[in-house]
């Protein structure tokens, strides 16, 4: 809400109009449907209408669906947030800002043991404490939740054991915060302590006592919760490579950092209905678990979003303190709040796995990638989570934007006694990403090409499928890595400058959206579905579930209404935290919510415009396809002199019905193939990114600072330039500090070492570097006005740009994250005996002379230029697979292309033995297969 | 809380009347005598724009300004700063008039999720009042405290910037229009009219 900000005078305002009538009463503006005091309606803004229908905005990716909607009122004009005023002004409620009358304060007693059985617990001396008014334990919660249905492994509070330190074990409800924690000491609770595990190689093995049970699906006696295998392709290609990268990583844990600690507010109003505040990214699922735990009809809970300050993923779990607050509530009848400090923020975690990842890649002679060999164990901690996907994840985000020969994914996550990892910006993608872009670096160097040229070579084209089966409409790759060559003068920099100095590449590809909601059957119902209602006043009532966590949903749903109804930013007012009154939602998570909740949005927006323009064909006699709608007036298209306001013709439109009131909804095509584990990673759009960062490293004492950084990310549009830069911008800080400073330290006893920001260090201000955001728009066929998602996809590519910046700068490849001084110096140490100096300032930094493949390559990529351009107007529509590069037909189906295709989920028999790390899980059977289940 | 053995509580200190100026308003509260001011700021006086992220000095989201200089509100007993005066993000605004600073971090990208955003915002007035004209370095030293996940503070230095501009007077304050749209339903350049003779 630009403009600045000031409340209603109230009764001083102006009561005269200009045409001299006075106005009743005190009103400060002039009465609906008035004509106004200003005759006259903004112009057209022609540069934001597309050149297809008449304006100026140019689009080279073609014509989009939504061209006609546009009214050149908000669509791609950098906005401020419209809740910006609030935060702005403190005003904006997170969840500890939400204070009910007669509020008590709960506290959580969490486990002081990484891994035991509970015996017993006494509580009797808490009761006994004057000011306490409820104590609940693990008896008081027998129902299990998780977010995903088929991995329900949480409960409120422990009930049989405790599975990391930190976990839930108890919780009270007290007059003040001082008496919850005198209250805390007094619990007497008896463990068994078992031996815990730590080290995700260890979770393959069988354990005495598994951290989870799964019954007949258990894998024989390990923790291993999920484990994945995929092959797709022909695996002849590999044989005989020309160059090869083979290089085994470990990435350490990263938690999301969010600035406000999680918090609830739970109430049972008079009439017996739980009223839930809490700062949620997927309330729905909240809401959900809730009514499990509870035993509760979800219509008897009505959950209430706060703002969210910052979720990244970690707040879209339905959480055990929730249900704590719920419970607590029930039982002393106060309202109770829950507010975490930062130590217990990480407890909670559900931050990026640490991950053990191998890769493999192979290219053939003509510099075609061949091969991808991916190898990912990663460690879930106590819980599931998000797990059963990010498994998937790890391996099928891989797979694009490069066409393959052939790809082989094994993958494994494990439970060890930690807080439970989960889903984080980038969700699974990131650390496969970062591992595969730099073996694609590394393959360049053997083969004396550019890296840049390597992947223009090798891109899949818009309108194309990957090699797992996956739908790409949209493409904006190729130009992304073009805009950031240019931008960053690449071709005088790379393998040219001294030694410490460095550029480095890295791509990205994601999700725009997850393409099978993970509750209900997307055949029966939508993803998301927005409600909208104009009222006598003209002012536009938009209800939808998006949870709005600062990344700007609810201006994205507000700006696309505006758009098509060519009102103001302020006449819309959108409704999003209470599940009262908005349609269920999934929330804000995969990077869904601009694509599906804007896209609900502008068919209920078309609903409603299409009644208001009969109206004015009522009233003025040409047909809707003469009329225009511009700033809150609908005219004749050839004389703007004949039109009516948009109050009339609303008034008009109203005579009938009253309020008049739509109802839109977004649903997936139908995509996938059939594979077991076809739907993960399926989306009905993907995003693109290319970044260039240039690193200074300091190689006398490790240190890396990361100076520039060149960012493009094709979103398709930009519906608010402003938002979608801060994506970028702020995707480049989370992603560096994984790559350079963020680490969970869990030391040798398997504690957390660092639950506070003094030492788990997110960069600082002085730690960013200069970033210059690049927007590409693909403008893609089935996006709202042609947009993608902008939050996740971008902070990819940075990890690889760096990784492969420091090696450009020191010639040494790291593969242990993050970055650290002790790490990058223990590899220059390395370094330096292999090249016989003692002093690292005699290091050479790496340098690059093109082979005879560089021009081959070039003119492979001019070629491929000029078929993706055709492809991306749709100029050429013929199908695509991936393959056609290695002389594949693109009219078969993949599975069918050669004799040596494979399309495997489970590894044959003779495959077991050469199964990478993870793999080895595959060695193992379930429960059920060995002819027992206890 | 983790942890196996038992604690003894601090005791609960005696109550008493704290008082100051908050945004230009007399405060008495009644708070425990060793109370922190973030807790005192938030519970008792109810400026709830004052953000709890650490409670260990990392994040800056308390910041407050106390007779000018921003101060961390959670490493701040509040007996200490008993009398003085003390500005929140709430006493930012004059009267319903955004200031400079907060139109701009609205208008610039500043704020995202916006829970950083009072520590920021009081951090960077802070700034903006000892030097109108400050270097992008020294911004980066003023607000080297506070720590934001969202933004990646580009655009928080670019919003500072701004507002540096209207405090210079190089640059209009954003309007403070009452309504931004104070005629709602305009008509077309002449009076709506009837096209005569369409069928419809």
């Amino acid at each position: 809400m630009s403009g600045g900000y000031r409340q209603q005078p109230g009764g001083a305002g102006k009561v005269t109009r200009k045409d001299g009538k006075r106005v009743a009463g005190k009103q400060a503006f002039p009465p609906p449907g008035s004509g106004g005091s200003n005759p006259t309606m903004a112009p057209r803004d022609l540069d934001f209408i597309p050149e297809m229908v008449g304006g100026k905005e140019a689009q080279p990716a073609g014509a989009h669906v939504h061209d006609r909607a546009r009214t050149g009122t908000s669509v791609g004009k950098p906005t401020a947030l419209v809740d910006s005023n609030a935060k702005v002004t403190g005003q904006a409620w997170y969840g500890d800002d939400v204070r009910l009358a007669n509020e008590v304060i709960g506290k959580i007693l969490r486990s002081p043991h990484h891994y035991a059985k509970i015996k017993s617990i006494d509580t009797s001396k808490v009761e006994a404490l004057p000011g306490v008014l409820a104590v609940a334990t693990g008896a008081d919660s027998p129902h299990q939740f998780g977010v995903l249905p088929v991995t329900k492994d949480e409960h409120a509070m422990a009930v049989e054991k405790v599975r990391h330190v930190g976990d839930l074990v108890a919780c009270v409800a007290a007059v003040d915060e001082a008496t919850a924690m005198e209250a805390l000491n007094l619990f007497e609770v008896e463990y068994e302590v078992l031996e815990p595990v730590f080290d995700p190689k260890k979770g393959l093995e069988d354990a005495d006592e598994p951290i989870h049970w799964r019954g007949k699906y258990h894998l024989a006696r390990t923790n291993v919760q999920k484990r994945v295998f995929q092959e797709f392709g022909d695996r002849s290609l590999v044989e005989t490579p020309l160059a090869s990268s083979h290089g085994k990583w470990n990435m350490a844990g990263v938690h999301h950092g969010f600035t406000e600690p999680h918090a609830v507010v739970a109430h049972w109003d008079p009439n017996g209905r739980l009223q839930l505040y809490t700062p949620q990214q997927v309330p729905h699922y909240t809401h959900r678990a809730l009514a499990t735990v509870l035993d509760v009809p979800m219509h008897q809970i009505n959950v209430i979003r706060t703002f969210v300050g910052g979720g990244f993923g970690g707040k879209s779990d339905p959480f055990p303190h929730e249900m704590c607050a719920a419970i607590l509530a029930r039982k002393s009848g106060r309202p109770v709040r829950i507010t975490f400090d930062r130590e217990e923020v990480y407890w909670i975690n559900r931050g990026r796995h640490p991950s053990h990842i191998e890769v493999k890649m192979t290219a053939d002679e003509e510099a075609r990638i061949s091969g991808f060999d991916i190898d990912a164990l990663i460690d879930g901690g106590g819980f599931a989570s998000f797990g059963h996907v990010t498994s998937y994840y790890n391996g099928v985000l891989a797979t694009a934007p490069y066409e393959l020969g052939s790809f082989h994914y094994t993958g494994a996550r494990v439970w060890t006694n930690k807080p439970a990892s989960g889903a984080m910006r980038g969700h699974g993608a990131v650390n496969t990403r970062c591992a595969v872009e730099v073996g694609l670096d590394e393959m360049s160097e053997q083969m004396k090409v550019d890296p840049i040229d390597l992947r223009l070579a090798n891109l899949l084209p818009p309108h194309s499928r990957t090699i797992s089966g996956f739908r790409i409409t949209s493409n904006g790759m190729r130009e992304a890595l073009e805009k950031v060559r240019e931008g960053s003068d690449w071709d005088s920099k790379f393998r040219q400058m001294p030694l410490g100095k460095g550029i480095g590449i890295g791509c990205g590809f994601f999700i725009s959206g997850s393409g099978l909601p993970i509750h209900w059957d997307p055949n029966r119902f939508p993803h998301a579905t927005v409600h909208m209602q104009v009222d006598m006043d003209g002012g536009v009532t938009v209800h939808t579930g998006a949870a709005d966590i600062g990344q700007g949903s609810t201006t994205a749903v507000a700006q696309v209404v505006s758009e098509v109804l060519a009102l103001p930013l302020e006449m819309i007012h959108v409704r999003s935290h209470e599940s009262d009154t908005s349609p269920v939602d999934l929330g804000s998570y995969s990077s869904r919510v601009t694509f599906m909740n804007a896209n609900a949005a502008i068919r209920a927006a078309l609903e409603i415009r299409e009644q208001l323009l009969n109206a004015a064909w009522e009233i003025l006699g040409y047909h809707p396809n003469n009329l225009v709608l511009n700033d809150r007036r609908i005219y004749y298209k050839h004389d703007p002199a004949i039109g009516v306001s948009y109050l009339k013709a609303l008034h008009k439109a109203q005579e009938d019905k009253g309020a008049l009131i739509a109802s839109g909804a977004y649903r997936s095509p139908p995509m996938g193939g059939v594979h077991k584990g076809a739907a993960a990673g399926l989306a009905p759009a993907y995003s693109f990114s290319a970044y260039v960062a240039e690193v200074d490293v300091d190689v006398e004492t490790g240190m890396i600072k990361c100076t520039n950084v060149w960012a493009a990310h094709d979103c398709g549009k930009a519906l608010n330039p402003l938002a979608v830069k801060g994506q970028i911008i702020g995707s480049c800080h989370m992603g560096l500090g994984q790559v350079l400073s963020e680490k969970m330290v869990y030391g040798r006893t398997g504690h957390l070492q660092n639950p506070n920001l003094l030492e788990y260090k997110i960069p600082s201000v002085h730690e960013m570097p200069h970033v210059e955001p690049i927007i590409i728009e693909s403008c893609d066929p089935e996006g709202p006005f042609g947009a993608k998602e902008a939050g996740e996809g971008p902070l990819l590519p940075i990890l690889p740009a760096v990784v492969n910046a420091v090696y450009d700068a020191i010639g040494i490849r790291l593969r242990d994250l993050p970055l650290t001084p002790d790490v990058v110096f223990k590899g220059i140490e390395k370094g330096m005996k292999a090249a016989g100096v003692d002093d690292p300032l005699d290091l050479t930094s790496p340098r690059v002379e093109h082979g005879a493949l560089q021009p081959l390559l070039v003119k492979r990529a001019a070629e491929h230029k000029v078929r993706d351009r055709a492809r991306q107007r749709s100029e050429d529509t013929d199908p695509y697979v991936n393959g056609v590069l290695f002389g594949f037909d693109p009219n078969l189906p993949l599975e069918d292309q050669v004799e040596g295709w494979r399309t495997a989920t489970e590894p044959d028999p003779e495959q077991l033995a050469e199964l990478g790390l993870a793999g080895k899980a595959w060695l193992k059977k379930e429960q059920r297969h060995m002819g027992g289940d206890e | 809380m983790v942890g196996t053995e038992h604690v003894e509580m601090i005791p609960v200190a005696k109550k008493e009347i704290w008082s100051a100026e908050v945004n230009g308003r007399a405060v008495e509260v009644l708070a425990p005598s060793n109370a922190v001011l973030l807790d005192v700021l938030r519970d008792k006086v109810g400026t709830l724009g004052v953000k709890r992220g650490c409670d260990l000095g990392t994040c800056g989201c308390c910041t407050v300004m106390i007779d000018g200089t921003p101060r961390l509100s959670c490493l701040c007993l509040a007996g200490q700063v008993e009398g003085s005066t003390i500005l929140t993000v709430e006493g930012l605004a004059d009267g319903a008039h955004l200031a400079p600073i907060q139109s701009c971090f609205a208008e610039h990208g500043g704020s995202q999720c916006g829970f950083c955003t009072p520590g920021f915002l009081v951090t960077a007035q802070a700034l903006l009042n000892e030097n109108d004209s400050p270097t992008d370095q020294e911004v980066a030293c003023a607000i080297e405290g506070n720590l934001c996940r969202c933004t990646g503070y580009q655009q928080i230095v670019d919003s500072i910037q701004a507002a540096a501009a209207i405090h210079r007077g190089e640059a209009e304050p954003a309007a403070p229009a009452s309504n931004p749209h104070p005629d709602p339903h305009p008509s077309g350049p002449e009076e709506p009219q009837m096209p005569p003779g369409h069928a419809r």
